[in-house]
């Protein structure tokens, strides 16, 4: 199995922890996914998966999503490799996805396709070039609706236009210590973006980690709402920067951080939500350069530890306290 | 209190939101209040159309529901409440009335960037790395690779003259 695209390093990792782009496309011929009859979703899940075959330099698994189990579909989710909406309902749904998991194209979502790709890092150029050439590779096979107004046609009105939405997840413990969240969420809403927690929402976002995406779909070009999103991201990344080198002038900071590690080093049960405060702290303490911890490794962790996903480390169901054990175990397997 | 959406569970969500610079309650019932994309546990993925249809609700308006799509058959009311185009004939039969919140929405009514090849958009930068690559591809002598490059290359000049 190749290495998986959160293994690498990326630009700006100290604060970005990785960078998506999201293309939604409809086929011509056929009524949007809600009011597409389950047969007409398997010819639509058919059609894709042929055109996806002939894209050259990516390979892609096939998965119809109701062969899958729950566990397996929820760990997509925690994953990002899809939204949550499409592990809730599994039928005539499927999932396009590359060995290294940096592409995945959904089948049947809101849209009849949901292209994804992800980078680890600060990306959003190179990560569109891949996702606008996947599109433009399908887009041989398959014609899109389009308008020459509104552009891309979508079952969504909020996301006509170039149909594209750009996304950078952003690791902001600073700011969220310093309590500057909930200001920046106000000011980023009237920039025509939006940032909101990756895990949970708004303050109560886990890990600090939170995602700002473009709203705005419609009379900007992607290259323009791309910009704007890279400009602002910067802008958030410098505060992160202030905002560290502020609260690491209480010594209490550092305490918080070796308290962090020596928790996840020792525990015998972790749950979910006290694993993803702790890696948090830990995480800041390894860019600091005072806990010796690559980051690429503590956001594989972040990703290997959610529920569903440990759950498949195992062959079979675990409850609650056997699952908080084995992540406990997996944490000081990790930490050495 | 009654949802205002579906009129007909108690309204156990209530909500503050900025509705074009006025203060507006929203009220409703948890069932409408998640297929209306209120309070989902991840974020990032979806689109939310509550923004998008938060004006009628909150106006509850009477919509007409007398005109159909003809190709699927929905109609606006049906879009109103679910927030879901039902196929890209409707933006046609529909444009008039959905002009008013895309310009609330997106700020912005008419596309600009990428056009797709099956609307003249064949994308020539796009040729010229493919036709790279095809070079690079057969001087390795990788027919595999190059033979989907040389059909990728010659759909999308077939498809871009079409249009």
């Amino acid at each position: 199995m190749s290495a998986k695209w959160y293994l690498g390093t990326g630009a700006q990792n100290d604060v970005v922890i990785s960078t998506s782009i999201h293309i939604a496309r409809n086929i011509t011929q056929f009524p949007f996914p809600a009011t597409l009859s389950l047969q007409d979703k398997l010819k639509v899940n058919a059609i894709v998966k042929d055109a996806a075959s002939s894209v050259t330099d990516y390979r892609f698994n096939y998965y119809e999503m109701k062969m899958l189990s729950q566990s397996e579909v929820v760990s997509l989710a925690e994953r990002h490799l899809v939204s949550p909406e499409f592990a809730s309902s599994r039928d005539g749904r499927a999932l396009l996805l590359t060995e290294d998991e940096a592409v995945s194209i959904m089948l049947n979502e809101e849209d009849h396709i949901r292209l994804q790709v992800m980078y680890a890092g600060f990306a959003l150029d190179e990560a569109y070039r891949t996702a606008d050439r996947i599109d433009t590779s399908l887009n041989t096979k398959l014609d899109f609706a389009f308008d020459d107004k509104l552009g891309f046609l979508s079952q969504d009105p909020a996301s006509l236009g170039t149909g594209m939405k750009a996304s950078v997840v952003l690791h902001l413990p600073g700011l969220v210590t310093t309590s500057q969240i909930t200001r920046l969420i106000t000011t980023v809403s009237k920039l025509g973006l939006s940032l909101r927690g990756s895990y949970g929402e708004g303050a109560a976002a886990k890990g600090d980690l939170f995602r700002l995406s473009n709203t705005i779909t419609l009379g900007i070009s992607e290259k323009a709402a791309i910009e704007n999103l890279k400009s602002i991201a910067l802008q958030i990344a410098a505060q992160e920067r202030v905002a560290r080198e502020e609260i690491f002038k209480a010594p209490v900071t550092e305490d918080r951080i070796y308290r962090a590690y020596g928790v996840l080093k020792y525990a015998r049960l972790i749950d979910t939500a006290e694993f993803m405060e702790l890696i948090s702290l830990v995480r800041l303490g390894a860019v600091k350069g005072i806990i010796n911890m690559e980051c690429s490794e503590i956001e594989a962790m972040m990703i290997q530890m959610q529920p569903a996903t440990i759950s498949l480390s195992v062959d079979r169901p675990l409850d609650r306290i056997e699952r908080d054990k084995l992540r406990a175990q997996l944490v000081r397997h990790n930490l050495k | 209190m009654l949802c205002q959406n579906c009129n007909k569970n108690e309204a156990n969500m209530h909500m503050k939101r900025i509705i074009n610079g006025r203060a507006a309650e929203v009220h409703l019932c948890s069932d409408c209040a998640r297929s209306l994309g209120y309070g989902e546990a991840f974020s990032g993925m979806g689109f939310s159309f509550a923004d998008f249809f938060g004006d009628f609700l909150l106006k509850n308006e009477s919509l007409a529901s007398s005109v159909r799509c003809g190709f699927c058959g929905k109609t606006f009311e049906e879009i109103a409440t679910d927030g879901k185009m039902g196929c890209a004939e409707c933006y046609n039969s529909f444009y008039e009335k959905l002009l008013p919140s895309l310009t609330r929405v997106h700020g912005k009514t008419a596309h600009i960037g990428k056009r797709p090849i099956n609307a003249g958009g064949g994308d020539a930068l796009n040729i010229e790395e493919l036709k790279t690559r095809l070079e690079k591809a057969v001087l390795n002598q990788d027919f595999e690779t190059a033979a989907k490059l040389r059909d990728e290359i010659k759909a999308l000049l077939s498809k871009g003259g079409e249009a």
